[in-house]
C-alpha cells in the first residue's frame, strides 16, 4: 500500500489530482506573465502619438514612427496630419470567433473521451487544432499586413508592445496546437483510453486559458481605443 | 492514470528503458545525471550553491581589496563594475535561492511524511536548468578580450536599471548573458515553486493537517506561491530587455517614448517578493532549530504561520520603497511609506515568538542553535535599519549609499546565510549518519559573527557619511577610510570562517561521530527514520496525530504539564512505531516503487543555454537548442514515471 | 562558576553598547564633505531629525532583542544533559496580540511625521526661489542659469563650479542626457534621481555661505565613482557678483582648459 510518488492516482491530501493542481497553478502564474505584457501595452498606449508629435514638430516629414492602431489626427505647428489606423476590427473579430469556437470543440472532445468515445474525441481534437491553426494563420496574415503598412517591432511603442504581446500569445496557441496534435496522433496509435481523460482535461484547461487571454487582449488592445 | 503508457514497447522505448536501468546503479555518475530522488537533487543543489557561494565570495573579496584604501588601483573601474554586478546576481540567484531549494528538496518530503515530491522529473528539471543558467551566466566572464584583461561579465548592476541596460550604454554581450541567464534561472525557480506547492498541499501523510505541518513547510509553501507569481513579472521584464537589446524594440528606450521607470516598477514588483523568497525559508529553518534546542515547542505557532502568510501578501504592496528617490510624487511615496512601515510588524512578531521559545527552555547551545540565535540577532539589526529606510524623507539620504548595503547584508547574510549554515549543521546528521564537529562549528560561528559584523556594521557609518554604493574608488578626504578598511578586514575574516566550515564539512563526512537517527532529541518526523535516510524515506507512511508528532511518540505530559518519557514496552502510546526494525529493513522494501530515473529533464535543460548562446552569437543554434528542449519534453511526457520491472 | 560567566549577561550587552555608541558618535565629526548629519540646509536638517525618530527606538529595540538573545540563552541553559524537557508552553495569545498591535501602533505613529514631511518637502517652491537647470550626463553635472545668457538670450553652461545663494530656496530642474543619474548634495538634503524623459525637481535651501560637496548616487557606468560636484554657497551680494561675472563674455580661450564647453552664438 506504498504511496506512489508523482503518479497522483492515489489519494491526495486535498482530493485534487496532482497534475490538475499543477495546471491551475501554472495558469495562475501565466496570468501574471500576460498581465505584465498587457500592462506595458496599456501604459504605453499614448506614447507613440506623443513621440510622433514631437518628431513632427522638429521635422514635418519625419513620419516613420507615426503608425497607429486607429485613425489619428495630429495638429502640429499649424499643420494637420492624418494617419489611417491599422486595426481591422471585423477581421480580428472573425479570428477571435474562430478561437472561441475552438474552445467549444475542445469541450466536446473532453466530453467524448469521458464517455469513452475515442473516435469522437479524435474528431473534436482535430477540429480544435485546425481552428487554432486557422487563428494563428489569421494572426500571421494580420501581422504581415501591419508590417507592410510600416509597423515593425522597432517602429514605435505600438509596434513594440503589440507584436511582443500578441507574439507570445500566438506562441502559447502554437504550443497548444502541438499538444493537441500529439494527443491526437497518440490516440491514432491506440494510446488513449477513457481512463486517460484527465490528460485531455488538462489540455483543455490550457486551451481555454489561452482563449480567455485572447478575449482580454482583443478587448483591451483592439476594441477599446483611447 | 496520469502518464500515458506507450501502446507497445518499440525498440526505441526498450533502449530508453535500458538506459534508465543503467542509471539505477546509484554508484555511477549516470545515476546522478538521471536522478529524480529529492535527496540527491537536494545534495546537487546544495553543492552547486556552495560552489557559487565561493565564487560570489571571491568576487566580494576582490571588491573589498580594491576598496581597502582610498584611490586604490588594484582593480580598475570596468572590472570592478562587472564584479559587483556578478557578486550581487550570484549571491541572490545562485546561492541563497538554490541553497533554499536544497533544503526544500532534502527536507519537505521528510517533514510531511512523503516518499518524494509530487513531480520528481520536474524537480530534476529545475536543478539542471538552474545549473545551466548559473554556468551560462558565469561563462560571460570569459567572453571578453581576456588578453587585454577585459572581462565579458555583465556590468549593469544586479538590478540592471534602464536605460543603462541598453546596448548603447552597456555594449558587448555581458548584459545579454545576464538577461538570458536570469530567464533560465527563473524557469528553474518556477518549476520548483509549482512542484513544492503541489507536494505540500497534496502529499502530506495521513493526519497531517495544514496546522500540524512544521513551520519550515509552511514557509516553503508561502515562498513557493511568491515564486510562481513574482517570477513571471521579471521574466516579462527580461524578455522586454532582451527584445530591446537584440531586436531594437523600444520598451525602455527614452528616445522612442519608452519609460525607464517601467523597468524599475517591474523589477521591484518582482524584487520585493523576491527578498521574502530569500528570507522566509531561513525563517523556517530557525523555526525548527530553536524549538528543538530549547526542548519546547515554537512559541505561538499560529502567529508565526499567519505572520508568514501576511508577509506573503503584504510583500506585493511595498515595491515602490525601492524607488522613493525616482520622483514619483508625494501620494505614491506616502502610500508606500505607510505600507512599508507596516510590513515590519509581521516580521517583528516572529522575532518575539522565537525569543518566547527560548524563554523557559532547556537550551543546548550546539552549533545549529548558535547560528539560529545569530540569525535572530543579526536579522533584527537589518530589519531595524530597514525601518529607518521606510521613513521616506530620511531614505532620500540613505538610498544608494552604503547604508543600504549594510541593511541588506544584515538581512540576507546575517539573516538568510546564517540560518542556512545552521540548517546544514542541523540536518547533516540525517543524511550522513554523522555529526559535524561541534567545536569547529562554534569556532566557525564566532569567526563568522565577528567577521560579518566587522564587515558590514561600519557600512552604516560610511553610508551616512555620504558614501554612495557601486563606486570603485573614493577620495582620501571623505572620512570613509577607516570604515572601508574595517570592512575589508572583516571580509577576510569571513573567508577564514568559510574555510573552517569547509574543513569541518569534509572531515565530518569522513570521520564524524556517529549520530544515530535522532541526535538532537528532535520533534519532527525526519528524526524518526534512519540516518542516512533510506531511498524510500519512510518504511511505512506515518499516521500523524499531533503537531511535532515525533516528539509525541517519545514524550507525554502528565496532568500538571510535566514532561514524561514514553517507555517502549511499558505504557506504549498508540502512535509509537513498533520497536527496532527500522535500521535493518533496507532489504525488506522491494515492494516500495519509487519513480525511475530519467535523462529527459537534463536533456531538456541543455537546450536552454544553446538557445541563449544562439540568440547572442549565431541564430543557427536556436533551432538546435529548441529541438533539444522539445525532444526532452516529449521523451519526458512519453516515458512512464515508473519503469515496470 | 567564574565571575566572568556570572556577569556575562551584563558584560556582553554593555560592551556591545559601548562599542556601538563609540561608532555612532564618531559619525558626529562634522568636517567630512558629505556627512549627512552635518546639515547645512533645512531639508537635510529635517531629514536627519526624522532619521532620529526612527533611529532611537531602533537602537532601544536592538539592544533589547540582542540582550534578550544573550540573556535568555545563558539563563535558560540546560543544566543537566540527562534532564527531561521543560514545560511545553505553546504560546500566550494575549502576549502575542500585544506584540503585534503595539509595534503596529508604533509604526503608524512614526508614519505621521513621515507623511507630514513628505508633503512639506513636496510643496511648491517659494516665490523668490532661484531656478537652475541641471544636466546629468556620463560623467558630470552641468549647470545652466536663467540669468547667465549669451547675447541672444540663450542659457550658458556654467564652466566652473556652480554657485547658489544662501538663505533662499534653490530649485534644481534635473535633466538626464543619457541614463539615470542621481543628484545628491548630502549636506543640503537627500537625493533625487535624474531620469531621461522626465524633469524631476529638487528644492534645497542652504543656511549660510560655504562649500557643499556632492556626487552622483545612481550607478551610471564606468566612471560613476568620479561623477562628483562642488557647489559654492554665497551671500546674496557675492552671488549676484558671481552671476554677473559669468555673464560677461569669456576671454579668448587660452589652451582650451575650461573643462565645459560654453555655447555662444551659433
Amino acid at each position: 500500500m506504498a504511496a506512489h510518488a508523482g503518479t497522483g492516482h492515489l489519494e491526495t491530501s486535498t482530493g485534487l489530482d496532482n497534475k490538475k493542481l499543477l495546471m491551475w497553478l501554472f495558469l495562475g502564474s501565466d496570468c501574471l506573465f500576460f498581465g505584465s505584457f498587457i500592462a506595458a501595452f496599456l501604459l504605453y498606449r499614448d506614447r507613440s502619438l506623443e513621440v510622433c508629435r514631437d518628431l513632427l514638430a522638429l521635422d514635418p516629414t519625419n513620419t516613420a514612427s507615426c503608425v497607429f492602431a486607429s485613425d489619428t489626427t495630429i495638429n502640429v505647428s499649424g499643420q494637420t496630419f492624418m494617419f489611417e489606423g491599422l486595426w481591422d476590427i471585423p477581421f480580428t473579430s472573425v479570428s477571435a470567433f474562430v478561437l472561441l469556437m475552438s474552445s467549444v470543440s475542445m469541450v466536446l472532445a473532453l466530453a467524448a473521451i469521458q464517455r469513452g468515445n475515442i473516435r469522437n474525441m479524435q474528431v473534436w481534437l482535430l477540429t480544435t487544432a485546425l481552428l487554432g491553426t486557422l487563428f494563428v494563420a489569421g494572426q500571421a496574415y494580420e501581422f504581415t499586413e501591419f508590417y507592410h503598412a510600416g509597423l515593425h517591432l522597432d517602429t514605435n511603442l505600438t509596434g513594440t508592445t503589440f507584436f511582443v504581446l500578441t507574439g507570445f500569445h500566438g506562441a502559447h496557441v502554437t504550443i497548444g496546437i502541438l499538444i493537441l496534435m500529439s494527443i491526437f496522433v497518440y490516440s491514432l496509435r491506440g494510446g488513449i483510453q477513457q481512463k486517460h481523460s484527465l490528460n485531455i482535461e488538462l489540455a483543455g484547461l490550457y486551451w481555454h486559458f489561452v482563449d480567455i487571454v485572447w478575449i482580454v487582449i482583443f478587448t483591451l488592445i483592439y476594441l477599446i481605443q483611447p | 492514470m496520469a502518464t500515458l503508457a506507450p501502446p507497445r514497447r518499440s525498440p526505441l522505448s526498450q533502449a530508453l528503458a535500458g538506459a534508465r536501468h543503467m542509471a539505477e546503479d546509484t554508484s555511477t555518475i549516470w545515476s546522478w545525471l538521471a536522478t529524480v530522488d529529492h535527496k540527491r537533487i537536494g545534495v546537487l543543489y546544495g553543492v552547486s550553491a556552495f560552489i557559487f557561494f565561493l565564487a560570489g565570495g571571491i568576487e566580494a573579496l576582490l571588491l573589498r581589496t580594491q576598496l581597502v584604501v582610498p584611490e586604490n588601483d588594484i582593480i580598475g573601474a570596468d572590472a570592478f563594475n562587472r564584479l559587483f554586478t556578478m557578486h550581487g546576481t550570484t549571491m541572490v540567484f545562485l546561492v541563497v535561492m538554490p541553497m533554499s531549494s536544497a533544503f526544500f528538496n532534502l527536507m519537505v518530503p521528510l517533514l510531511i511524511g512523503a516518499r518524494d515530491v509530487a513531480f520528481p522529473r520536474l524537480n530534476a528539471f529545475s536543478y539542471w536548468t538552474f545549473l545551466a543558467g548559473g554556468i551560462f551566466l558565469n561563462a560571460s566572464f570569459f567572453t571578453g578580450d581576456l588578453f587585454s584583461g577585459e572581462l565579458g561579465a555583465p556590468d549593469g548592476g544586479w538590478f540592471g536599471y534602464a536605460p543603462l541596460n541598453l546596448p548603447e550604454f552597456t555594449p558587448g554581450h555581458g548584459m545579454d548573458f545576464w538577461a538570458l541567464g536570469l530567464q533560465m534561472l527563473g524557469v528553474a525557480s518556477l518549476a520548483g515553486g509549482f512542484n513544492f506547492i503541489v507536494t505540500i498541499l497534496n502529499m502530506r501523510a495521513p493526519g497531517m493537517t495544514l496546522f500540524r505541518m512544521p513551520v519550515f513547510v509552511w514557509m516553503t509553501l508561502v515562498t513557493s506561491f511568491l515564486i510562481i507569481f513574482a517570477m513571471p513579472v521579471i521574466s516579462v521584464a527580461l524578455f522586454e530587455l532582451t527584445f530591446d537589446r537584440l531586436f531594437d524594440a523600444n520598451f525602455f528606450n527614452p528616445d522612442a517614448g519608452g519609460n525607464p521607470l517601467l523597468w524599475q516598477h517591474m523589477f521591484w514588483l518582482f524584487g520585493h517578493p523576491e527578498v521574502y523568497i530569500l528570507i522566509l525559508p531561513a525563517f523556517g529553518i530557525i523555526s525548527e532549530i530553536i524549538p528543538t534546542f530549547s526542548r519546547k515547542p515554537l512559541f505561538g505557532y499560529p502567529f508565526v504561520v499567519f505572520s508568514g502568510i501576511a508577509i506573503g501578501f503584504m510583500s506585493w504592496g511595498v515595491w515602490v520603497h525601492h524607488m522613493y528617490t525616482t520622483g514619483l510624487g508625494t501620494i505614491a511615496n506616502s502610500a508606500f511609506g505607510v505600507s512599508t512601515v507596516l510590513i515590519a510588524v509581521p516580521t517583528g512578531v516572529k522575532i518575539f515568538n522565537w525569543l518566547g521559545t527560548l524563554w523557559g527552555g532547556s537550551i543546548r547551545l550546539r552549533a545549529p542553535m548558535m547560528f539560529a540565535i545569530g540569525t535572530v540577532a543579526m536579522f533584527t539589526i537589518g530589519g531595524l535599519s530597514g525601518v529607518t529606510h521606510s521613513m521616506v524623507p530620511s531614505d532620500y539620504q540613505q538610498q544608494d549609499t552604503y547604508y543600504v548595503v549594510a541593511h541588506f547584508h544584515y538581512v540576507l547574510f546575517g539573516g538568510a546565510v546564517f540560518a542556512l549554515f545552521g540548517g546544514i549543521y542541523y540536518w547533516f546528521p540525517k543524511f550522513t549518519g554523522k555529526l559535524m564537529d561541534d567545536m569547529l562549528g562554534q569556532i566557525q560561528f564566532w569567526l563568522l559573527l565577528i567577521g560579518f559584523n566587522l564587515t558590514f556594521f561600519p557600512m552604516h557609518m560610511s553610508g551616512l557619511l555620504g558614501m554612495p554604493r557601486r563606486i570603485y574608488t573614493y577620495d582620501s578626504d571623505m572620512g570613509w577610510n577607516l570604515w572601508n578598511m574595517l570592512s575589508t578586514i572583516g571580509a577576510f575574516t569571513i573567508a577564514v570562517a568559510v574555510l573552517v566550515f569547509m574543513v569541518n564539512f569534509v572531515i565530518s563526512l569522513r570521520n564524524g561521530k556517529a549520530s544515530g537517527k535522532d541526535p538532537w532529541d528532535g520533534r519532527t518526523l525526519e528524526w524518526s527514520i534512519p540516518a542516512p535516510v533510506p531511498h524510500y524515506n519512510f518504511a511505512q507512511i506515518p499516521q500523524v496525530r499531533h503537531r511535532d508528532d515525533f516528539w509525541h511518540q517519545k514524550y507525554q505530559e502528565d496532568e500538571e504539564g510535566n514532561v514524561v518519557p514514553i517507555v517502549a514496552g511499558a505504557a506504549i502510546a498508540p502512535d509509537a512505531p513498533p520497536g527496532g526494525h527500522d535500521d535493518h529493513d533496507e532489504e525488506e522494501h522491494h515492494d516500495i516503487h519509487l519513480p525511475s530515473p530519467s535523462y529527459f529533464p537534463l536533456i531538456a535543460s541543455l537546450g536552454f543555454p544553446l538557445i541563449a548562446t544562439g540568440l547572442i552569437y549565431d541564430y543557427a543554434l536556436v533551432p538546435v537548442g529548441a529541438t533539444l528542449v522539445l525532444v526532452g519534453l516529449f521523451g519526458w511526457a512519453m516515458e512512464p514515471a515508473t519503469e515496470e520491472e | 562558576m567564574s565571575s566572568v560567566r556570572r556577569h556575562a549577561p551584563r558584560i556582553i550587552p554593555a560592551a556591545a553598547l559601548l562599542i556601538l555608541l563609540g561608532l555612532l558618535l564618531s559619525g558626529c565629526e562634522t568636517d567630512t564633505p558629505q556627512n549627512t548629519f552635518d546639515a547645512q540646509g533645512e531639508v537635510a536638517k529635517d531629514q536627519r531629525d526624522l532619521f532620529y525618530v526612527a533611529m532611537w527606538p531602533a537602537i532601544v529595540i536592538m539592544i533589547g532583542v540582542l540582550g534578550a538573545c544573550v540573556v535568555l540563552a545563558l539563563r535558560f541553559r540546560e543544566k543537566d544533559p540527562n534532564s527531561l524537557p521543560p514545560k511545553q508552553i505553546h504560546g500566550n495569545t494575549r502576549l502575542e496580540m500585544m506584540w503585534t498591535i503595539l509595534p503596529a501602533l508604533l509604526m503608524l505613529g512614526m508614519a505621521v511625521p513621515m507623511v507630514a514631511m513628505i508633503y512639506e518637502q513636496g510643496e511648491d517652491p517659494d516665490e523668490d526661489a532661484y531656478y537652475i537647470d541641471v544636466t546629468a550626463q556620463r560623467y558630470s553635472f552641468t549647470f545652466e542659469y536663467p540669468d547667465i545668457v549669451d547675447d541672444q538670450g540663450r542659457q550658458l553652461f556654467v564652466p566652473a563650479e556652480p554657485h547658489i545663494p544662501a538663505g533662499r530656496e534653490v530649485v534644481f530642474r534635473l535633466h538626464a542626457a543619457d541614463v539615470i543619474h542621481s543628484f545628491w548634495l548630502p549636506k543640503l538634503g537627500g537625493k533625487l534621481d535624474v531620469v531621461p524623459g522626465e524633469t524631476n525637481v529638487l528644492v534645497l535651501k542652504a543656511d549660510a555661505p560655504g562649500t557643499i560637496h556632492g556626487q552622483c548616487a545612481e550607478y551610471c557606468g564606468l566612471d560613476h565613482a568620479n561623477m562628483t560636484m562642488i557647489v559654492h554657497v554665497d551671500s546674496e551680494e557675492d552671488f549676484a557678483a558671481w552671476v554677473e561675472e559669468q555673464s560677461a563674455p569669456p576671454p579668448a580661450p587660452a589652451n582650451g582648459d575650461d573643462g565645459e564647453e560654453t555655447e555662444d552664438g551659433g
